[in-house]
């Protein structure tokens, strides 16, 4: 059976970014338009059942509303907490569950939290937050029918998807969370509202990608390095007060709309398995962007590079092999008409 | 003296009590640019700027509201509710958040707004554009309530209005807005509270409120001829109500009719007569007589209007039945 | 985020000071000792201190029928406060508003409102004056999620935003509009979706994490300061009591209740601020103590307080 799970983020695209920086406001009910298109074009590959994460909106059942869908569409059998905690429980239900991709709406936040449930499902991550770079802009439709293909087995799942890399966080030797991108050390001792504009309390950056092209702090990284960082690497960068003459100073885009200068100390690439500690407590860890995790006075807290982050479909690559190993043709498929249900007389 | 129009006389109250005092401004619908609905504030936002005559959205609530916010904190606004029959979108910030505030607050809060307002029938504007509702806001304490009759007057009590320390209704009457009489070009005020008797007369008492004195005034003109003599009071504002003067009257004449473009079941003229009949029983020969509108919308029809507004042969009739 | 200890043990106390007030005042309710309808603030007492703890003195605020934790936290003074609920002459409203009238002008406290959404205009009226005159006062107008329904809700944003105005409005979205739940009231989760109706940032915070309110605020009031206009900051929360006491609380779950006290802002905060060695246990129970005993002489005041004599009943009305 072809199942695919969704994790709609009611939560994601409205936090303080959108008054610090210029984070774009993603309501629910796009949440809801995205979702149908997902789900119709989930249903023209022949995915034939999705379970999702319920929340207390309700994305999914109002996708479902205005659309006749054959396949089975049925929440999770989950409490809903209305945190990000809900996320992580519903990718591990849906892993346990056998669900052959995950289809995930939100911000890096959002893909983390699911990542931190399960990573061996893939992952079709569609943006709807804040800082996107894992999560990438494609429209519902498209992500619908490449989750449909990798759920089916109609594209070879090896052939389409790629690893993506993570970074474990510890607190005195034990694993307490993870990132998908970027792991900050931040100089504070609460975690307020969570989102990172003043950068001279940014002390410290372990990226897993490194691209002037990204947007939020693994910006930074891109903008220290002169060639592209291979994927087998990460990097660490120091930074300095803003203030201070050390080192230089980069300008990067650390937020949308929020252009700022840094002052890196120093870079250094890491590899897989390496461990960089960090040394000041107490502190607050920032995940992707986000401060998440209190650092007590006395606690020491490393970051390790590691392979085993989520596997990630690749859309582009999806779609060619579709077609080109005839995986599929509306025509084989009554049920769905590009042309209108009056047909098209060419 | 100098004669203006009534219109014009609101205007100048405006703009001299602006320039006194930089506190005061005007908000409203169309009261900037276009100068007012019906041109009562025209030519103050080229004086004073945009700044201080503020043309606001159509949004009734938020205009009285936000006066009720201003005077709270320091400002004298003076906003303009295009057709007093718009009240109704905005009533909670009027009855319960206007006039309740400083009763509620033990005293501690001042709210010195005006409203001003455009009532009254005659243009054919049918049922929410034509009603006269001062009644509504003689009965909320708190509220004071204004209804001028006369250029003088206007211009008086919209000065005294302004730099009262209380919200006040300025009821004004659409019909009457070009009617010309004497104004000073000083500045200077006419007490809130304070009737004005507008003809002396002794054979009958008729009270009449706004476009009504006219009437009123008329029809007292017509009966002279016939020996009857008249007095008009007019009472200028409703809340409060001058009790004396219309008491004076009274012990005057002994025959009082009441005259008011409001309906009249509980429209003013019922406190009035009230009023009358716990003071001054003793000094009547006669009963209480109204002459308002009959207990229905107001209709569009010319004809119908015309036989819905109280028209000079009415008082007359009144009177005469008092006379008979 | 720099908080300096002294506004942490600030918000401390102010949070504490809001729940003994409130669970006191509901112990008197049921005593017969306050009278009418009291609408209590417990398992909000986050909102109402991050927000003040980014007021000044001159700042405004304008409140709601739940009003005693902002009342509380622009700094009315306990005594006045309880004397007015026991409806006493040395009250703050001399024994004439009551619960939900309670002001305190000269602290910027222009009032506690019994009808949902009347204080929104009022709100950019005090905003209004602000720009007028040019100073830098602002005003957080705070409202739930059923006034959020209300036409002066929209009124309020259009005007502030068309204007620019210096306000905060601060949704307190504790789920509930008396007995409707937001799911049956609106049909968005996010009241602060509908600040982008009027071209003002909307954002969702914590409403029961003191520090995320805090720095959410602080952004809102900077911005408000220089100008910028207004913005809408939807904290969620949660009323631990009925809509008003005496409310059987028919229309929620036991269960829902217990999982939101699992999020109850005081121990949260009180964790943090011992782990991180901002206060003992030591310091925090010596706090609780005076603030007990403050809310006692606060009862004592209103109790031995006169009451009103009837005559008093024509005061006021008029200026």
């Amino acid at each position: 059976m072809a199942l695919v799970g969704i994790i709609a983020n009611p939560a994601s695209g409205k936090d303080i970014r959108r008054l610090v920086a210029h984070g774009s406001v993603f309501d629910n009910i796009e949440k809801v338009n995205i979702v149908r298109r997902i789900l119709l074009g989930l249903q023209a590959v022949g995915a034939d059942k999705v379970l999702y994460m319920p929340d207390y909106f309700g994305i999914v059942p109002r996708a479902v509303e205005n659309v006749h869908l054959k396949m089975s569409v049925e929440p999770l059998d989950m409490y809903c907490e209305g945190t990000q905690e809900d996320s992580t429980l519903a990718a591990r239900l849906l892993a346990e569950e056998g669900a052959r991709c995950l289809v995930v709406l939100g911000g890096d936040g959002t893909n983390r939290a699911v990542a931190k449930g399960s990573v061996s499902v893939p992952f079709m991550s569609v943006s709807t937050g804040t800082n996107n770079i894992f999560p990438c802009m494609v429209e519902g439709t498209i992500a619908g029918m490449a989750a449909g293909f990798v759920a089916t087995g109609l594209v070879p799942v090896e052939d389409v998807t790629f690893p993506a890399k993570r970074l474990d966080v510890m607190i005195d030797g034990e694993a307490v969370d993870l990132a998908l991108v970027d792991v900050a050390l931040y100089d504070d001792i609460f975690l307020g509202s969570k989102a990172i504009w003043d950068m001279d309390r940014v002390k410290e950056l372990v990226l897993t990608q490194a691209k002037p092209s990204n947007i939020g702090l693994s910006s930074v990284g891109g903008m220290v390095i002169d060639r592209p960082m291979p994927q087998e690497k990460g990097l660490h960068v120091l930074l300095g007060p803003s203030d201070s003459d050390e080192g230089f100073v980069v300008t990067a885009p650390v937020a949308p709309g929020l252009i700022k200068p840094v002052r890196v100390l120093e870079v250094n690439e890491i590899s897989l398995g390496e461990e960089v500690s960090f040394d000041l407590s107490p502190a607050v860890i920032a995940l992707d962007g986000e401060r998440e995790v209190e650092v007590l006075p006395g606690k020491k807290v490393s970051v390790r590079l590691n392979e085993n982050g989520p596997r990630v479909v690749d859309i582009e690559m999806t779609m060619w092999l579709a077609v080109r190993n005839k995986a599929w043709s509306p025509a084989a498929n009554e049920e769905v008409s590009f042309y209108g249900s009056s047909g098209h007389n060419a | 003296m100098r004669k203006l129009t009534i219109r014009a006389a609101i205007n100048e109250a405006l703009r001299q009590e602006m320039k006194r005092d930089p506190d005061v401004y005007v908000l409203g619908e169309d009261v900037g640019v276009f100068g007012g609905c019906f041109g009562v504030t025209a030519g103050l936002i080229d004086e004073f700027g945009p700044e201080r005559v503020i043309d606001t959205p159509i949004t009734e609530s938020a205009i009285v509201g936000s006066a009720v916010g201003a005077a709270a904190t320091g400002l004298r606004p003076v906003a303009e509710l295009m057709f007093m029959d718009f009240v109704g979108v905005t009533l909670d910030q009027i009855f319960n958040q206007a006039a309740k505030m400083r009763y509620m607050f033990g005293g501690k809060a001042t709210i010195p707004m005006v409203i001003r307002t455009a009532c009254g029938a005659g243009g054919s504007a049918a049922a929410q554009h034509s009603q006269s509702l001062e009644a509504w806001f003689m009965h909320v304490p708190g509220l004071k309530v204004v209804a001028p009759s006369t250029s003088y007057d206007a211009k008086g009590l919209l000065v005294s209005s302004i730099r009262d320390d209380n919200p006040v209704i300025f009821v004004e009457h659409k019909f009457i807005y070009d009617m010309e009489g004497e104004v000073p070009e000083d500045l200077y005020t006419v007490p809130l509270g304070k009737a004005d008797v507008k003809r002396e007369g002794s054979d009958v008492t008729v009270i009449a409120t706004m476009a009504m004195v006219h009437r009123a005034l008329e029809a007292a003109e017509e009966l002279s001829k016939e020996g009857v003599s008249v007095e008009v009071v007019d009472p200028r504002t409703l809340q409060p109500l001058d009790n004396e003067t219309i008491i004076e009257s009274i012990k005057k004449t002994h025959k009082v009719v009441i005259v008011h473009e409001a309906v009249k079941f509980a429209g003013p003229g019922a406190e009035i007569a009230a009023m009358i009949a716990d003071e001054a029983f003793d000094y009547l020969d006669a009963p209480v007589k109204r002459v308002a509108a009959p207990f229905t919308p107001v209709p569009f029809s010319p004809v119908l209007e015309k036989e819905y507004i109280p028209g000079k042969e009415k008082i007359i009739n009144a009177v005469k039945e008092l006379t008979a | 985020m720099a908080v300096e200890k002294e506004k942490l043990n600030w918000m401390y106390r102010n949070m504490l000071t809001i729940r003994n007030f409130e669970e006191r005042v509901a112990e008197l309710f049921a005593a017969g000792k306050c009278f009418g309808f009291v609408h209590l603030y417990v398992g909000e007492e986050a909102v109402a201190t991050g927000v003040c703890a980014n007021l000044r003195k001159e700042d405004y605020i304008t409140s709601t029928h739940r009003g005693h934790g902002h009342l509380i936290s622009k700094g009315g003074d306990l005594n006045l406060m309880m004397a007015e609920l026991f409806g006493r002459r040395t009250g703050y409203c001399k024994g004439k508003g009551g619960s939900m009238h309670i002001a305190d002008v000269e602290l910027g406290i222009l009032g506690a409102n019994g009808i949902v959404g009347g204080g929104f205009p009022a709100a950019v009226g005090a905003g209004f004056t602000a720009k007028y005159k040019g100073t830098d006062h602002v005003v957080a107008c705070f409202f739930g999620d059923g006034a959020s329904n209300q036409g002066t809700f929209h009124e309020a944003l259009n005007m502030a935003s068309i204007w620019k105005l210096p306000v905060v409005f601060v949704n307190e979205n504790n789920f509930y509009g008396i007995s409707l739940s937001q799911k049956r009231s609106m049909n968005i989760p996010d009241v602060a979706a509908r600040a982008a109706s009027y071209n003002i940032p909307g954002v969702v915070v914590d409403g029961n994490d003191v520090l995320a309110v805090y720095e959410a605020v602080q952004e809102a009031v900077k911005r408000a300061r220089s100008g910028e206009g207004p913005t809408l900051v939807e904290c969620k929360t949660y009323r631990y009591r009925g809509h008003f006491e005496g409310d059987p609380t028919v229309y929620r779950t036991e269960e829902e209740v217990r999982e939101w006290k699992k999020k109850d802002p005081i121990p949260r905060f009180e964790t943090r601020l011992s782990q991180m060695g901002i206060m003992t246990e030591d310091q925090m129970k010596q706090l609780r103590d005076e603030i007990s005993n403050q809310i006692e002489e606060a009862v004592k005041f209103a109790d031995e307080s006169p009451w009103p004599s009837p005559e008093e009943v024509l005061d006021d009305v008029y200026a």
